[in-house]
């Protein structure tokens, strides 16, 4: 059979209009088909830091779920592949290639840890993959701004910092500040960002002390810290030092308010106990990235929601809701995107993202050379009992007097 | 630097150093008793602050019987450790063969199983803290401020050394135990029996490391990883005072506290991590044994 020149323009033209319209263009990346889109995700369930993963990972499927039931995106349901990834970040590493090249995912949702989801950095822009983390705050993998790799959804370390700080400022009225935290890179990230914020501010920090992870005596800080004479203390420490640090204030009879980071302080009874004297936290007050209470009247909807998906976890940890955040981030982008799915419209979609989640501080939002979410903190004062959410938030420009 | 914040310093460092010397207390004693190094001893006591806490917690017990149960349990898992690994690598060994690096090697992954043990209870997830068995307000003796359990531990440490210093030069089974250790094969040969007192020895050690961890576990927040850092510091306490010293130990903890917070005030808050490992160098440098270790000895290992 013999076909003239106009049948086969007309031949071309309609598998022009085929591809453009998704029908043939929706093949070109993997993961995607006309009826569902493929995600990995993953997130510590083992090992010593499974308490950080278990529910977050459980709360972005039953998001995924909630999505699939209301009819999907564009007509396509989300399947999602989850794995373990042990908080370590050959295993992050390891899993993004599996997910990659096995599972040909469409893209990734995953990471608990700021250590391990670096893991995963260096492959998945060089396959060109999006990775959105979970629940991890990452910095490394969201300062320099790469293109595929989102997170920081309960803030960066940045935001931390500056959010305290804005508080201890703007809150408290503060205008000398001791600044306690970690010698690593952390407390580097969240002083840098605090620093740039009191600079601005007009405040001065007048202690800045920087301790051990595993440090047993806080002794030689806190008198450094008195010495210094400041009007508010500021604590970016992590648990066990978070509790040293309330109970030596309240010793040495400081009575400056204690702000502390949310980092140290993952339970707030549990914290109460440790302190052992409720009398040490007359003055004190802590930060969050969420909107409000886990029970509080913003929060319980999501409370509920994962209850009923999750019978067996009736008390779940503060990181829940930061999951069901992730997941929604994924699924507006998604949205967003269009029916013509690729991984570069997707990433395109995701640094127009600015969405108010309902549960978070503030709005997320990503820009072509920002990839951290969230940069605000909201503040509670706590009695040992009872937390109450001070109004507002408080809020990180992006400067920092660190190198990054 | 105020007075004020000198004495404070001292004082606090003589308790966060009486917190080393009860850890090393129980590494020291095994040592003594069989040349085994133990890097288990942290572990040891972080089990023991667990034990107290779950007795407490869940089974609501007076304090007291935390201590009692803490230590019971502690001095069966040190006993049954030694009866069930280290007896097994002692009997595997080939004549002549060199068995002490094996043993250490032991304690290591008895560290990790302990603290993956431990993880398995989702109770460990968060930072913990014991009820202070000695409550009340602070003491304030000049500017110097303390906690009744701050007084405590400095005065069951000081304690548990002298009774265990008597125990180990006046009377017949802690000079048992030292023969044991110094020549297990003349000591078998004069009707010790070796293994029954290593058995003892460990049980001993391990029941004063359960002590030792409710008494902490009162002052310092308890986590699995709880006994990794303070081993460390437990190790340079007993370098300083020589590794073989009871009085020693307790020595090398209260300077090595006292240097750490010293440090800094004087330096900064950052240096008080590196001031054990300075110190143990100079210690090795200058006076290998210790400052109570007796005569320089050099054994091959």
């Amino acid at each position: 059979m013999k076909i003239n020149r106009l049948s086969q323009l007309k031949i071309f033209s309609a598998f022009f209009v085929a591809a453009l319209s998704g029908g043939v263009a929706c093949a070109s990346d993997p993961g995607v088909t006309d009826t569902e889109i493929v995600i990995g995700l993953h997130a510590p369930l083992s090992g010593p830091l499974a308490a950080f993963g278990q529910d977050p990972l459980q709360a972005a499927k039953m998001w995924y779920e909630d999505v699939n039931r209301r009819g999907g995106i564009h007509g396509r349901k989300i399947r999602v592949i989850a794995e373990d990834d042990k908080c370590n970040a050959n295993e992050v590493g390891a899993l993004a290639r599996k997910f990659v090249t096995v599972d040909k995912v469409f893209m990734i949702n995953g990471g608990s840890c700021t250590a391990s989801v670096v893991g995963a950095q260096e492959f998945v822009n060089r396959e060109k993959v999006p990775f959105v983390m979970l629940n991890a705050s990452g910095d490394p993998a969201v300062f320099p701004a790469t293109r595929y790799v989102f997170g920081a959804f309960p803030g960066s370390q940045g935001a931390i910092g500056a959010g305290i700080m804005g508080f201890a400022v703007q809150g408290l009225k503060g205008k000398r500040i001791a600044y306690i935290a970690h010698n690593d890179e952390y407390g580097a990230s969240n002083y840098g960002a605090a620093k740039a914020y009191a600079d601005k501010a007009g405040a001065q920090i007048v202690a800045y002390e920087r301790i051990a992870l595993s440090i047993t005596d806080v002794t030689a800080p806190m008198l450094n810290v008195r010495a210094s004479n400041p009007d508010v203390i500021i604590s970016a420490a992590y648990p066990a030092p978070a509790v040293l640090i309330a109970q030596k204030a309240a010793e040495y009879g400081m009575k400056q308010p204690l702000v502390q980071a949310i980092q140290g302080i993952p339970a707030p009874e549990v914290f109460a106990k440790n302190v052992g004297n409720n009398d040490a936290l007359k003055n004190f007050y802590y930060s969050a990235p969420v909107n409000d209470l886990p029970d509080g009247p913003k929060q319980i909807k999501w409370l509920e929601m994962y209850k009923k998906a999750y019978p067996d976890r009736l008390v779940p940890s503060v990181f829940m809701v930061y999951g069901i955040s992730s997941a929604m981030v994924v699924t507006t982008a998604l949205e967003k995107a269009g029916k013509n799915l690729t991984r570069e419209r997707f990433v395109d979609a995701l640094e127009t993202v600015k969405l108010d989640s309902g549960i978070m501080a503030a709005p997320f939002e990503f820009g072509k050379g920002r990839r951290d979410a969230l940069r605000a903190q909201s503040i509670f004062k706590f009695d040992g009992v009872k937390s109450t959410l001070m109004p507002g938030f408080y809020t990180w420009d992006g400067s920092t007097t660190s190198p990054k | 630097m105020s007075s004020m914040a000198l004495y404070q310093s001292i004082a606090s460092g003589i308790v966060s150093g009486c917190v080393y010397a009860l850890v090393a207390l129980s590494v020291v004693l095994i040592f003594k008793a069989s040349d085994v190094v133990n890097f288990a001893g942290g572990e040891f006591v972080m089990l023991g602050a667990y034990a107290g806490l779950g007795a407490l917690t869940f089974l609501e017990v007076p304090y007291g019987l935390a201590y009692v149960i803490a230590a019971l349990a502690l001095f069966f898992i040190g006993a049954t450790f030694n009866k069930v690994v280290l007896d097994s690598v002692l009997k595997r060994a080939k004549h002549g063969q060199r068995t002490l690096v094996a043993m250490v090697i032991a304690t290591l992954g008895l560290s990790y199983v302990i603290k993956g043990g431990v993880r398995l209870f989702s109770f460990t997830e968060e930072v913990r803290r014991l009820p202070s068995a000695f409550s009340g307000p602070p003491i304030f003796i000049g500017p110097v401020v303390l906690q009744w359990q701050d007084i405590a531990i400095v005065s069951i440490s000081l304690a548990l050394m002298l009774a265990l210093y008597i125990f180990f030069q006046k009377t017949l089974t802690g000079k048992v135990l030292r023969a044991t250790s110094q020549n297990p094969r003349a000591a078998a040969l004069i009707g010790i029996p070796v293994q029954l007192m290593q058995l003892y020895s460990w049980g001993l050690a391990c029941a004063i490391a359960g002590v030792s961890g409710v008494l902490i576990g009162a002052k310092l927040p308890i986590s699995p990883d709880f006994g990794g850092p303070i081993m460390l510091l437990a190790f340079a306490a007993a370098i300083i005072g020589g590794f073989t010293s009871l009085p020693g130990v307790v020595i090398g903890g209260i300077l090595l506290g006292i240097i750490q917070n010293l440090v800094g005030i004087t330096i900064s808050s950052t240096a008080i991590a590196v001031t054990p490992f300075v110190v143990i160098m100079l210690v090795l440098v200058f006076r290998p044994q210790g400052l109570l270790g007796g005569r320089h000895r050099i054994k091959k290992v």
